[in-house]
């Protein structure tokens, strides 16, 4: 990808002037989008909406852990529903972990990495005028939109014990199925159909466009290694999704007509249910984090003013994850009583998947190795990412040995792991992209300082936040909690400490988001240097509302 | 259009493939029950096939504990446990078990068994010649029914590493009630 | 526009949905509290732990024989507080594992962390604009490529080796002289029964938090009715769940099994000390998912016969049929030779 020396035709500023006649009208524009570059946004805005919900539901858990015993729930839950007892306050938990699992990952890192930054960049990237099914485009986003209204109105209809859907985001029969009446379940699971939907059509749109509409010259090996990341994780989704579908349908089946496809009563499985949703549900990690790999590659080249190093094996090792991703999922339910044959497969299986997560890693750091670096917000962020992402990755080697796992299995051990790799990674590279991306997006400059100081903040909150988790769950804290023993106390009230210094940074992020649409400098077309050489730097900040519509040709 | 353009193409292919995976989704199934019954996973037993099984099995000195272990889902105003709690068989013995279920409440009740043995390795082993299992029972108020298990341990436990230390086989059962059990939370 | 009319479908298709799931959640209404009345019969008492139960079974040999209700020891089979590590383990199984991470999972991942920051830091200070103007162009290096991958397939192929002796180990067949126990998983208490020693399904439930500071027990751990096993005896759980999924977990002796629903796990364990040790449920089950614990005594062999006659059962176990049937007899009834002392056992 480094020999996108791009000729690139001064067309950037040439669409410039006839730019405004064909910009829509407000409603249109925003409602009707067919524009992938909106779009792109429409996704972001949205995911930060989403991203504010769910952080607000974890901070309202964090609140209720800081102290053992139960101060908030109750008052909580009466706060839907005025009768609600203790019963409906612990069933308000239930609800909460529920909805704080299901939006972060389909509404708030979904949305963000696929739909707004694949969005925005990906044609960019490639040299494409738009996506190859714009329609399309917006009817995902709008698709996603419905599923998100009908998740938090989920919250607000009956769902057995209380209101809302009280049945964690893995949705496991037969809790969902016969332990939860009324409809709420019934209208997460369709939230989940709509996302899911949303998901798969965005996924053609992606593929196609990949694979029909890159710019002369843009073979497979020169995509950056963004678009290579946004093509893996299409797949991903394209065989994934459809089995997340199939499986929460015999929910709805099993829920409301009689069929016993997870009742054993019927002769049916509720662990069938788990073989398949962590047969999405594994590859689904890594459609969360693929992109985030993708977006650190290209910063990571950039502020080193160096081509990423071992290309090939970078865009390969996103392959291999990707393929290996789907053999592994098993390792989700250790503990579900299987054959001592299938435990061992799945624990030698899953750690291989370490080896190309290990050679991204070190191909990042030889990236720099010889780099000249300067360390802008984005650089900062992904450097964060790295060390983050390889603590959050050995915890998940110690929990791939199905003999130890049997221990941590469902502890805070495992709430500390995957909020290593998605919180501290995933949300790091979201962080680092919209920093690299946003003077391109907007036009304008962030401010530096600001988002040295949210890097910051937030790097000590999430840490303090989650590694007393490690401690909590290696004494035997269970997750889905919403109380517990007195000895828990210490490292639960630091956890949420670290919420509060995580919350302060994420004010300074919008602070500098504000600030910077108001009163940023006017961005360059390149504001990072000669280290930022994918296409989307050829062209004017923000782009033209149409561009390439010479296409640029890649030597 | 008389030919698919590049990104049609494309296109179609994903879907077929997005579409080939939700039936595959449906597929597991029938695949996941398929793959049970020939593995033993999850401890799923075999039947008796007397056509395939042309010679009797072999009968070898070697004994195996077999536990019985009843249980009634609620919902279910049953009362089912089994005469004996265990019993040891010489593998390839063929050996009964009875399990003794009551109503205790005043109307007639239907059930249905379903059932798995453990340790999982032992479950390819379990052969059942005839059982009650699948099978909807009906009991009046009071009634009490004996059900008998006809099984035998395949003598080819001793052949497979992974079972043939296994010194005690549990045969699980768990009645459900039939119909309006199904709605019960 | 065909996908406008997909989503009118979809919409219509979630109304739908929801108006049935709303006539079935008025159905369910009335048996929904079924659980509850099923309890009912069972009553557990609170103070239960702290009266000891006096044994009138006249045919006891001599010896101590009355069961008193162990009070735990702090640190041990329970979390503390400020903890860090892992529970202190007493199983051979749970001390092979604990060996395992901290002898060989613990290092390697702490030195690989370590090793990453280092580099980071190493290039951040060599590598930064000002000490290196002029960047290299260096974009390959077929040596370290191979290097990279080698050795991390190598560091787990070292982790491998004795994580699936770990396995083997936790796999190991139990002993036909392994102490059964029927584990059940209700929302939201435990039923333990013990088919061999004639002992019926008892309910095990977390007391209130006046009980257990009484008890002089850690609230959200403590329960009226414990699992009581011998010390050293390899102990053979036979698990399942009534509703839902539940799952049995022991952190001191390394056991975690779940409870599903139509179908029997088995695990076992061994706990080499005597001493009270607590789990909880392990996974989400509901309501009341965070507040049905587990606790497991382990008693002296004669303390524990003690405990099994104050249940009114039988230490010794019914003996199992001598004899096996004779294979010419095979299809007949067996007539096992000794009847269990007590009546066969009724779950709930």
């Amino acid at each position: 990808m480094t020999d996108i020396a791009a000729t690139a035709p001064a067309h950037g500023h040439t669409d410039h002037a006839h730019d405004d006649h064909d910009t829509p009208g407000f409603f249109v524009r925003w409602f009707m989008s067919t524009n992938h570059k909106d779009i792109g946004t429409l996704y972001l805005i949205f995911a930060i909406v989403a991203g504010i919900v769910g952080g607000v539901i974890s901070g309202m858990m964090r609140l209720e852990l800081a102290e053992p015993g139960i101060q908030y729930l109750t008052g909580w839950a009466q706060f839907f529903d005025g009768a609600a007892g203790d019963v409906q306050g612990k069933h308000f938990w239930n609800v909460m972990i529920t909805a704080h699992g299901l939006i972060m990952v389909f509404f708030m890192v979904m949305p963000a990495m696929i739909g707004g930054f694949g969005n925005w960049f990906v044609p960019l990237m490639i040299g494409a005028p738009d996506m190859a099914f714009p329609r399309m485009n917006n009817v995902s986003f709008w698709l996603t939109f419905v599923a998100f209204v009908m998740l938090v109105g989920s919250m607000f209809v009956p769902g057995g014990s209380g209101l809302g859907a009280g049945t964690g985001w893995t949705v496991y029969a037969p809790l969902s199925t016969s332990g939860s009446a009324g409809p709420a379940v019934d209208m997460a699971i369709f939230s989940l159909h709509l996302a899911g939907a949303a998901s798969i059509l965005g996924a053609i749109n992606f593929i196609t466009t990949i694979f029909n509409m890159r710019a002369p010259g843009m073979t497979l090996h020169k995509m950056p290694l963004f678009v290579w990341s946004v093509l893996v994780t299409a797949f991903l989704l394209l065989l994934a999704l459809p089995v997340l579908a199939a499986a929460i349908t015999m929910l709805l089946t099993d829920r409301n007509f009689g069929t016993t496809f997870y009742d054993a009563a019927g002769g049916g499985d509720p662990v069938l249910y788990q073989h398949l949703f962590w047969f999405f549900g594994h590859p689904e990690v890594y459609i969360m984090i693929l992109p985030g790999f993708g977006i650190v590659s290209q910063i990571i080249s950039t502020f080193s003013r160096k081509p990423v190093f071992g290309y090939l094996g970078m865009a390969y090792a996103m392959v291999a994850i990707g393929v290996v991703g789907f053999i592994v999922w098993a390792h989700h339910m250790f503990t579900v009583g299987m054959s001592v044959n299938l435990k061992m497969y799945f624990t030698a299986a899953t750690m291989v998947i370490a080896v190309p997560t290990g050679i991204k890693i070190f191909s990042w750091i030889a990236t720099m190795w010889g780099g000249s670096m300067s360390f802008k917000t984005p650089m900062v962020w992904s450097l964060g990412f790295i060390f983050m992402f390889t603590v959050g990755g050995v915890t998940g080697v110690v929990l791939a040995n199905g003999g130890v796992d049997t221990n941590l299995h469902d502890t805070y051990y495992v709430v500390a792991h995957f909020h290593y790799v998605l919180s501290l990674g995933a949300v790091f590279s979201l962080f680092a992209g919209f920093y690299y991306w946003f003077p391109k997006m907007s036009g304008r400059m962030y401010n530096e300082f600001l988002g040295q100081l949210h890097f910051w903040i937030f790097f000590i909150g999430v840490n303090v936040l989650f590694f007393p988790q490690h401690f909590l769950g290696q004494q035997g804290m269970p997750r889905r909690y919403p109380d517990y023993p007195e000895a828990y106390a210490f490292w639960h009230l630091i956890s949420s400490y670290g919420y509060v210094i995580m919350a302060v940074g994420v004010l300074i992020f919008f602070v500098n988001i504000l600030w910077s649409l108001v009163a940023g400098k006017k961005a360059a077309d390149n504001p990072w240097g000669e280290g930022a050489t994918t296409l989307e730097w050829t062209l004017s900040s923000p782009p033209p509302f149409h561009q390439f519509n010479e296409l640029p040709r890649i030597a | 259009m008389g030919r698919l353009s590049p990104k049609a193409k494309t296109a179609s292919m994903a879907s077929a493939l997005a579409l080939a995976m939700v039936g595959l989704g449906f597929a597991a199934v029938p695949l996941y029950d398929l793959f049970c019954r020939v593995t033993g996973f999850g401890g799923t037993t075999q039947r008796y096939d007397p056509v395939a099984a042309a010679a009797e099995p072999v009968i070898l000195s070697n004994t195996v504990s077999v536990r019985f272990d009843a249980n009634v889902s609620p919902g279910l105003p049953w009362k089912f446990y089994p005469e004996h709690p265990r019993d040891t068989v010489s593998i390839g013995a063929r050996d009964m078990a009875i399990f003794i279920a009551e109503n205790n409440s005043s109307v007639p009740v239907v059930g249905t068994a379903g059932f798995n043995v453990t340790p999982t390795q032992a479950g390819k082993y379990f052969t059942k010649i005839q059982c009650f299992c699948f099978t909807e029972q009906r009991l009046e108020p009071g009634q009490q029914m004996r059900m008998p298990v006809l099984f035998f341990v395949d003598p080819k436990i001793m052949d497979d590493p992974d079972a043939r230390d296994v010194q005690e086989i549990t045969l699980s059962y768990t009645f459900h009630p039939v119909d309006e059990g199904k709605k019960a939370s | 526009m065909k996908s406008l009319k997909t989503l009118v479908i979809a919409a219509a298709l979630s109304l739908g949905a929801a108006g049935a799931a709303h006539a079935q959640q008025a159905l369910v209404a009335a048996p929904a509290d079924a659980p509850v009345a099923a309890t009912a019969a069972n009553p557990p008492s609170a103070e239960a732990p702290v009266a000891a139960p006096a044994t009138t079974d006249a045919a006891v040999p001599a010896g101590d024989a009355t069961y008193v209700p162990l009070k735990p020891e702090a640190g041990v089979g329970q979390p503390i507080d400020r903890g860090v590590d892992f529970q202190p383990q007493v199983s051979p199984v749970g001390e092979q594992a604990y060996w395992f991470n901290h002898v060989i999972l613990l290092p390697v991942i702490t030195v690989i962390s370590l090793f990453v920051l280092g580099l980071l830091l190493w290039v951040v200070f060599r590598y930064r604009a000002k000490a290196n103007p002029v960047p290299s162009k260096t974009t390959h290096n077929t040596f370290i490529e191979i290097i990279w991958t080698a050795i991390p397939v190598l560091i787990l192929a070292v982790i491998a080796v004795p994580s699936i002796r770990l396995l083997a180990q936790q796999y190991e067949p139990p002993s036909k002289d392994a102490l059964t126990i029927k584990v059940t998983g209700y929302q939201w208490y435990w039923g333990y029964a013990y088919p061999d020693q004639g002992i019926g399904e008892y309910v095990s439930k977390m007391l209130p938090k006046d009980a257990a500071e009484a008890a002089g027990e850690p609230y959200q751990l403590a329960v009226d009715n414990r699992m009581v096993v011998p010390v050293g005896r390899q102990v053979k759980l036979i698990i399942t769940g009534a509703d839902v999924i539940h799952s049995f977990a022991v952190p001191a002796f390394w056991t975690k099994m779940d409870a599903v629903p139509g179908r029997a796990n088995e695990t076992t364990f061994t706990a080499n000390k005597v001493g009270v040790y607590y789990g909880q449920c392990s996974e989400l089950c509901g309501v009341d998912h965070g507040f049905m614990p587990i606790a497991v005594e382990v008693l002296p062999v004669d303390k524990w016969e003690a405990w099994v006659r104050s249940k009114g059962g039988n230490p010794a176990g019914p003996v199992v049929a001598a004899a096996a049937p004779t294979p010419a007899a095979a299809t007949t009834e067996a007539a096992p030779a000794a009847a269990p002392a007590a009546a066969p056992v009724a779950t709930n």
